[in-house]
């Protein structure tokens, strides 16, 4: 046992050196995903900036990605996302390579383990891109694993963990909090189940424990404890957060609706714009499809259910993330499913594999489905990829299939290194709303002390009389895609020149998307 | 007639008990009637009236004038086994004091010491008891009191703020004093820097311990198989040692729990540690009409009047191998001893203390009872086998902290003035190198319902804490070599940092407020960004943290109904801050004095805590 710890924690060593090598790589290829480098911005904020820093370091979400993220800036600010994520991918697969042989105690499901995690795109996906993926990944694998615990050994330890779990998974991507509305009646059944009754049919329990006044008490009682045990943490850790956020921000959800506050406002809105506007119709995603489509990327699933065939409430908790991912796609109807949600499955069916594939007697039947599945899954993983709708996704696989240079942030790039090259005492006044991509290639301390960023309290001064505070704007050009979330557009010139006629800007450099103004004195 | 004929004759005790009660006289030395009377053979209503009956009176003694030339040649211990006393010379003969008149030994022990004839005088057990340890009890209870302060002056709380300490804290203070002069704000600034670190340290290593305590939840230390295992026969002797001070109206709860007890009676050493000057007690137990299982010490008058001088003077007559304390309202599971004997016997030889868990019996009775238990399900449950798990001292419970005889004695055994005596013993061990164990048994006992005793206890408590860790900080490092730095860090943690937490809570409370309702803006200066977003972090985790881990000791404990009462924790932790303050301001001005806590005011039954 002890040796093949050992050499787990070799694989995983590998494994990680393995995602860096490749992350890197397609970082150098210019591969960088919009929320490392939202992640990368705010760290400079934290580290270089001088202003209301503790708002940014706050309320920036999802926070624990940008936490680990943040780790990782000494070693390297672009990198550290990427760094990020590949360690946590590593991790995810010593957490579940460690217990895989503790249960399933057979090397072939650690070469499955291995295979996926090598070769799966998704997987590549999640360590490579520096996002917020990998680390979801891990909570989620820990909360589901730890509840599969907590059901056959009904200890507070793996209840509390898995509430633990909960939390750090909502701080990891909010709309975790959903996955909590299907657990209600779940709880309901897991207590129905552990009261002391002969009889056995839930139903017939039911009717018993409701109809018996002690039982009845007894088991409003240990539902309603295991409800608190289980969903008060991440209830309070989330009232806490939006009251920081009301003291802070004053708006109880600027975390999750501020593009200063996430990426996410941004990039939901881009995707979906830039689907509505390609040429190329796309099947739009219709309810029912969106789980058939879950059960294609991980055909594993199946093998999971099929597990836990006799076991009511571990198939209804099973059920829970399709449940999760329809009501997502009802409650964010124009905002499509991105990889992460897709991957829960692959690691839910891993966490089902190494949790009960010993309860089977026919071994090399059940290993022969999992090899095909397994095998086909890598491809439906590839195809995923490919034919995703969403810009990202489509750019890694392709970048890192073709190792080509991925030209998707040259116009970011451009501009960022002219304003680099600008002298250090110049002051840009640049809205992040949008423009965080280029901050966040400022490349040492003098050039980000360039900008003047709306974290800072000058930054509303700016806006009004630039001259005073300013020596060059950066306005989103017309054909920037989300020229509408940010107030220095095209627009503001008209205005700003109506208020303050003596001010006078000329346009110095220029790309696709950006217009670099100097304000001219007189 | 001999007194045992006349109590079968009587019908008091059967023939079959007589023989018992000889048979036990012959292995440890006891009179017959000290064996009866105290091993539940007969009450002592029944005595007196089979005397009585006979024509003997019991007469008062404790006013009969003594010679110290006749009392010097009688040792404490061999008066106490035979429950009789010679006190003077009078007439040519020894006028002695005895509850059994027909005690052929003892009187021949007179005649053969004092080469004269005994002048008999009947009396109580208990009176005798009293007069015997009042007179020639001095030796032990100086002994009980000044033994570890001679053998081990260091450990003793004797001396409560080393020359060193006094130093450290007023050069301390002096040097806060003048960085707040010459720069208010950075040294402002530095205090909070210290302060967010250290709170963010213990919230974190908290969770940890509870975490780890929660993780060996199923595991059993000693299981049903083991209890099937254990040979009737090979069952040690086991002292209990029950220190009540003014507890008349529990006595009677006291016995009946004992009583149920499931380990074999002639096995148990029970005592009774009453003091001298507690008639209340001593006259509740006279009054019992049942036979009872314990021998009553009478501990002489001396200062400081504590449970630990009591127990150090009790530990003068144990004879039990083993040796545990219960409180007068203990309701221990009857399978402890067992259980504490099996793990002993599984343990290896430097574990020296086994500590059973503590929780209560009347947990519903008010809001003061609910959080109490609360609090004792965390700490007991989770925290202790948490430490035991990371091989931390694990400051020990007040009572059911089962010894090893021989091994509490080489330590020195209580610290008399130490008030929270249990912990400053747990760390001295620690610091020897000998282990603590935690058991899955459960001592029930009486959880303080009113709010004034709660903060007395409290209080205690609470400076006990403070003397312990100022004891054991005289040498830092020393004791960081002896417990290692897992071990000093968890001295720090739990012994140092809980008096400091509930003394500092208040005042970052009422910043907080303040901050909030008068939206003090000027705070902002003394909390630089990162250090206001650490204090916002500390209290917003760790409030919710430790109210959460409250709530998974309960809920581990099937009390769901006090689930929601952990959100009350904040109001819980003023009460304790009182209470430190309290206890602060008697660490200064009287260090020794026992806040005695009363028992017997809860109105919820105490069933047996009988386990199936």
């Amino acid at each position: 046992m002890r040796n093949q710890s050992r050499y787990l924690l070799l694989i995983t060593i590998l494994l990680a050196v393995y995602y860096l090598v490749l992350g890197i790589y397609l970082h150098q290829l210019g591969y960088v995903s919009q929320e490392a480098m939202f992640y990368i911005e705010k760290t400079k904020i934290v580290i270089d900036g001088v202003g209301n820093r503790l708002k940014v370091m706050g309320l920036t979400a999802p926070i624990l990605p940008f936490y680990a993220s943040f780790l990782f800036s000494a070693i390297s600010a672009s990198l550290a996302p990427v760094i990020a994520s590949s360690l946590t991918m590593a991790v995810l697969f010593f957490l579940i390579g460690s217990a895989l042989l503790k249960r399933a105690k057979d090397d072939f499901y650690l070469i499955i383990l291995l295979l996926i995690f090598a070769l799966h795109p998704g997987i590549l996906y999640a360590a490579c891109s520096g996002k917020s993926i990998a680390l979801v990944l891990v909570f989620f694998f820990m909360f589901f694993f730890n509840l599969l615990k907590f059901y056959s050994s009904n200890t507070t330890f793996h209840v509390s963990i898995a509430s633990i779990s909960l939390v750090l998974l909502i701080f990891c991507d909010y709309k975790f909090i959903w996955l909590t509305l299907f657990f209600i009646p779940l709880v309901l059944s897991i207590t129905v189940k552990s009261l002391n009754l002969g009889e056995q049919e839930s139903i017939f329990r039911l009717f018993i424990s409701f109809n018996n006044p002690s039982l009845r008490r007894k088991l409003i009682n240990k539902t309603f404890a295991l409800y608190i045990i289980l969903f008060v943490l991440p209830l309070a850790c989330i009232v806490c957060y939006k009251l920081l956020n009301l003291t802070h921000a004053q708006d109880f959800n600027y975390f999750n609706e501020s593009p200063y506050a996430t990426w996410r406002v941004l990039a939901d809105k881009l995707t979906f714009d830039q689907l509505s506007t390609s040429t190329v119709y796309r099947i739009p995603e219709t309810s029912i499809l969106i789980s058939a489509k879950a059960l294609l990327f991980c055909p594993l699933m199946l093998v999971a259910i099929f597990l836990f065939r006799n076991s009511t409430y571990q198939i209804l908790t099973l059920l829970t993330p399709f449940a999760f991912i329809e009501f997502l796609h009802i409650k964010y109807e124009k905002v499509f499913l991105v990889q992460e949600y897709y991957m829960m499955f692959v690691v839910l069916a891993l966490l089902c594999i190494l949790y009960r594939s010993q309860i089977i007697r026919r071994q090399a039947v059940l290993k022969t489905v999992v090899l095909v599945l397994t095998l086909f899954q890598l491809y439906t993983g590839y195809i995923f990829m490919k034919t995703s709708s969403i810009a990202e996704e489509q750019n890694f696989i392709t970048v890192l299939l073709n190792r080509q240079p991925d030209p998707s942030q040259d116009d970011n790039r451009e501009m960022a290194d002219f304003i680099n090259k600008l002298p250090n005492n110049s002051h840009v006044l640049v809205d992040d709303a949008i423009a965080f991509p280029i901050v966040s290639l400022s490349k040492d301390k003098e050039d980000f002390r360039k900008y003047t960023l709306p974290y800072q309290n000058a930054f509303l001064s700016a806006i009004e009389a630039p001259d005073k505070y300013d020596d060059y704007i950066l306005l989103a050009s017309e054909k920037n895609e989300v020229t509408g979330f940010t107030q220095l557009n095209n627009r503001y010139i008209p205005v700003i020149r109506k208020a303050n006629s003596a001010l006078k800007l000329r346009p110095v450099y220029e790309t696709d998307d950006w217009v670099l103004y100097k304000i001219m004195s007189d | 007639m001999s007194i045992p004929e006349l109590l079968v004759n009587d019908g008091f005790i059967s023939r079959q008990d007589r023989e018992k009660i000889n048979d036990l006289s012959a292995r440890t030395g006891q009179s017959f009637i000290k064996i009866a009377l105290n091993f539940g053979y007969i009450s002592r209503k029944n005595y007196e009236r089979s005397l009585s009956n006979l024509g003997y009176t019991f007469r008062e003694i404790r006013n009969q004038a003594v010679d110290a030339d006749i009392l010097g040649k009688v040792d404490l211990k061999f008066a106490d086994q035979h429950i009789a006393l010679p006190l003077r010379k009078e007439n040519g003969r020894i006028i002695t004091v005895m509850a059994d008149p027909s005690n052929q030994l003892f009187i021949d022990f007179i005649r053969f010491t004092y080469d004269c004839e005994p002048e008999i005088i009947l009396a109580s057990d208990l009176d005798i008891t009293w007069l015997s340890h009042k007179i020639l009890g001095d030796n032990y209870v100086k002994s009980s009191v000044y033994e570890l302060l001679n053998r081990d002056p260091n450990s003793s709380a004797f001396i409560t703020f080393s020359t060193g300490q006094l130093a450290f804290l007023f050069l301390l203070l002096a040097l806060v004093t003048i960085g707040l002069v010459v720069n208010f704000k950075t040294t402002s600034i530095l205090i909070n820097l210290i302060i967010s670190f250290f709170f963010l340290i213990a919230i974190m290593f908290k969770l940890f311990l509870a975490l780890m305590g929660s993780r060996f939840e199923l595991h059993q230390a000693v299981t049903r198989e083991d209890l099937h295992q254990i040979v009737e026969d090979e069952l040690p002797v086991y002292t209990i040692l029950l220190p009540v001070y003014k507890e008349d109206k529990l006595i009677k709860k006291l016995i009946w729990n004992l009583q149920a007890l499931d380990y074999p009676r002639e096995k148990l050493d029970v005592k009774l540690l009453i003091e001298e000057d507690d008639d209340k007690t001593l006259n509740a137990v006279r009054n019992l009409d049942f036979p009872a299982i314990f021998e009553v010490i009478v501990v002489p008058y001396h200062m400081p009047k504590t449970k630990p001088k009591a127990c150090n003077y009790g530990l003068h007559f144990s004879r039990g191998k083993y040796l545990t304390i219960y409180d007068a309202e203990d309701i221990p599971d009857t399978d402890q001893l067992r259980k504490v004997v099996s793990m002993f016997s599984k343990l290896p030889s430097n574990y020296i203390c086994v500590q059973s868990a503590l929780n209560y019996f009347n947990r519903n009775e008010n809001f003061l009872t609910r959080m109490f238990t609360l609090e004792y399900s965390y700490w007991f449950d989770y925290m202790l086998p948490g430490l035991d798990t990371l091989d931390i001292p694990i400051p020990l419970g007040g009572t059911s902290n089962h010894f090893k005889l021989e091994n509490l004695v080489e330590l020195g055994a209580w610290d008399p003035f130490n008030v929270t005596e249990d912990a400053d013993l747990g760390l001295r061990a620690y610091a020897k190198g000998y282990k603590i164990a935690v058991i899955n048994s459960t001592t029930y006992e009486e959880a303080n319902n009113e709010p004034f005793n709660w903060i007395r206890q409290r209080s205690r408590w609470i400076k006990g804490y403070m003397q312990t860790y100022l004891v054991h900080m005289r040498n830092p490092i020393a004791l960081l070599r002896r417990l290692g730095w897992r071990g000093f860090l968890g001295f720090n943690f739990f012994i140092g940092a809980t008096p400091l937490t509930f003394l500092v809570y208040p005042f970052l409370l009422a910043i907080f407020i303040s901050y909030l309702v008068f939206d003090l803006s000027t705070i902002r200066t003394l909390f630089p960004d990162w250090i206001l977003f650490m204090s916002i972090f500390n209290l917003m985790v760790g409030n919710i943290l430790m109210i959460y881990i409250n709530m998974m000791a309960v809920f581990k404990r099937r009390f769901y109904e006090l689930i929601l009462f952990s959100i009350a924790n904040p109001v819980y932790w003023l009460m304790h801050s009182i209470a430190a303050f309290k206890g602060l301001y008697q660490l200064i001005v009287k260090p020794f004095y026992w806040e005695k806590t009363e028992h017997g005011l809860s109105k919820v039954n105490s069933p047996t805590n009988i386990v199936k």
